[in-house]
């Protein structure tokens, strides 16, 4: 009998009348037919709260569905969920005869989901031991001299002394007669302990673990080794998950150019800079080189504002990151369109709206431009606007 | 005919802004690349995925075979912790994410018992030394950072 995922096709069906719910199904009355390629027949009969499970020899027969798995991998994997029955259903590995929407409703219902039963450890205390030398770390235990001795009782238990000195260690039978420190507890919580089934906190609180000596030295101890890696439980062991978190910090530069520079050497200045198209007398803020319509260069600069009035106003609610400091503003915010007095029609300003104004801003609503104490001619100089009053 | 002219600007108030820009990045290596890691950490031991069909092992790991795509996501080897090296680069790009000093040597080792190369850190051998067919080993990290590098680097056995 194959075994797929630490459990075999028989498991599941021997379970069956254990995991079966009989008031679930008191108004079923049903046979289902099971085949598993290489693996045998199986008939489920349920009727009125009660369950039948019969390995079949020849044909399925009287069975209202019937359910062909191609391989055992395929049964236990759909079973536990390993596999997702749909999947199997469409390569055809599984193949449903009958109701198969009745199926997907009925058996999760009067069935417990089939669990792979867990298997005991079967490493005892001298495993663990013989082991400790080749887990013993000399990078750790530069400069330690110390024996410590181990008092194990009860199956696979003993007496040990494991001598750590000039960054060796050795393990010798017996208890030697100058310990550092000596550990009496029973095997069993030994093992529980290196496999990190059993807090050695709590074994030592609850008096199952019993120290005689340096008790630091005991403590101490766990640094030396590597940890204990159970052979046996290879399965179980790796359902840590790693998840990276790194902060990759870029630097950025950003040359502002002629004109650009002018509105920055404004905001110094508590000023709105904006140029003025010699050909068009369109005014645009921020200032370009270059009258977007006209396409000539614009060197006249004129002062807007302070004041405006909102054109229109968009409410964010999904903060992107500060490009400067890659920081995520609270929202939410406003970024408006803010037409200074003296602009041109059209050539409105955007920027951010006081927190407190939000939910008094309005289209055609009267603001002035709040400034930094300190001006310095960059971003933070201009704080945000606020409704004017 | 239009002529066009370059005039000098006035530069006086043209500046420069200096920023740095944090980005903070999470990344999930995966339920494999987990393991693959774990296993670096506690055990020392580099983790291959072997596809039982074509017989080929891969490293690092991945979910299906590239030859045949069968599952071979619990087919777990061990591999040996020395191998060839089969091809390298040497960075000189000064990058600051970079996880060593340039130049070093990036290189793709074969291990024992793995039918791909894993490309890591090569240490130990001059920049004009190293060649291709060399033989490296494992040299773990006494610290761990829970990342691929784990595996500090590779160097001339």
């Amino acid at each position: 009998m194959a075994e797929f995922y630490g459990t075999t096709v028989a498991d599941i069906f021997n379970t069956m009348p254990k995991r079966f719910k009989p008031e679930e199904a008191k108004e079923e009355d049903i046979a289902i037919g099971y085949e598993c390629k290489g693996e045998g027949k199986w008939k489920v009969t349920i009727k009125h709260g009660t369950i039948k499970v019969e390995e079949v020899k020849g044909d399925l027969k009287g069975c209202a569905t019937t359910i062909h798995a191609a391989d055992a991998e395929t049964f236990i994997g759909t079973t536990l969920g390993k596999i997702q029955a749909m999947d199997a259903l469409t390569t055809g590995k599984l193949r449903v005869v009958g109701d198969v929407k009745l199926l997907m409703t009925l058996l999760p219902k009067i069935f417990v989901q089939y669990t792979v039963p867990e298997k005991k450890s079967s490493v005892v205390a001298k495993d663990i031991i013989s082991t400790i030398t080749e887990r013993f770390r000399p990078d750790k235990a530069a400069g330690v001299d110390m024996k410590v001795g181990y008092d194990l009782a009860g199956e696979g238990g003993g007496k040990w002394t494991i001598v750590i000195k000039d960054g060796k260690c050795a393990v010798k039978e017996g208890l030697a007669k100058d310990l550092t420190v000596k550990m009496t507890m029973p095997a069993e919580i030994y093992v529980g302990m290196m496999l990190g089934t059993i807090s050695g906190e709590s074994a030592f609180t609850s008096g199952q673990v019993k120290l005689d000596g340096d008790m630091m030295a005991a403590g101490a101890t766990s640094r030396f080794f590597n940890k204990f890696v159970d052979p046996n439980a290879q399965a179980s062991e790796a359902e840590e998950l790693i998840t990276i978190k790194v902060t990759n910090s870029i630097n950025c530069r950003f040359a502002t150019g002629t004109a650009y520079g002018m509105w920055f050497k404004g905001l110094k200045e508590k000023k709105f800079l904006a140029n003025v198209c010699p050909k068009c007398g369109r005014t645009q803020i921020t200032p370009r080189e270059i009258c977007a319509f006209c396409r000539v260069r614009c060197n006249e600069f004129a002062e807007l504002g302070p004041k405006g009035t909102i054109t229109a106003a968009d409410v964010v609610y999904f903060a992107s990151p500060d490009p400067l400091t890659g920081a995520v503003r609270e929202t939410p915010y406003a970024m408006c369109w803010i037409l200074l007095d003296n602009a041109s029609p059209q050539e409105a300003f955007c920027f951010d709206i006081k927190r407190e104004d939000l939910p008094k801003m309005k289209v055609g609503a009267r603001v002035r431009p709040v400034w930094a104490k300190e001006t310095k001619g960059t971003f933070t100089d201009l704080l945000y606007f606020e409704l004017d009053k | 005919m239009t002529t066009m002219t370059c005039k000098k600007e006035d530069t006086t108030n043209c500046f420069v802004f200096e920023g740095k820009m944090a980005l903070p990045n999470q990344y999930f290596v995966g339920r494999l690349g987990s393991k693959f890691i774990i296993a670096l950490r506690d055990k020392k031991k580099i983790m291959g995925l072997k596809c039982p069909k074509c017989k080929k092992t891969f490293v690092p790991p991945r979910e299906y075979c590239h030859f045949c795509q069968t599952k071979i996501d619990e087919n777990w080897v061990e591999l040996g912790n020395e191998g060839v090296l089969v091809n390298y680069a040497v960075v000189r790009y000064l990058g600051k994410h970079l996880p060593r000093k340039v130049p070093y040597i990036l290189g793709q080792i074969k291990l024992k018992g793995a039918d791909t190369p894993l490309t890591h850190i090569v240490e130990g051998v001059d920049i004009k030394d190293v060649r291709i067919g060399m033989k490296l080993k494992a040299v773990f990290a006494p610290k761990t950072t829970n990342t691929l590098l784990d595996l500090d680097h590779f160097e001339p056995v």
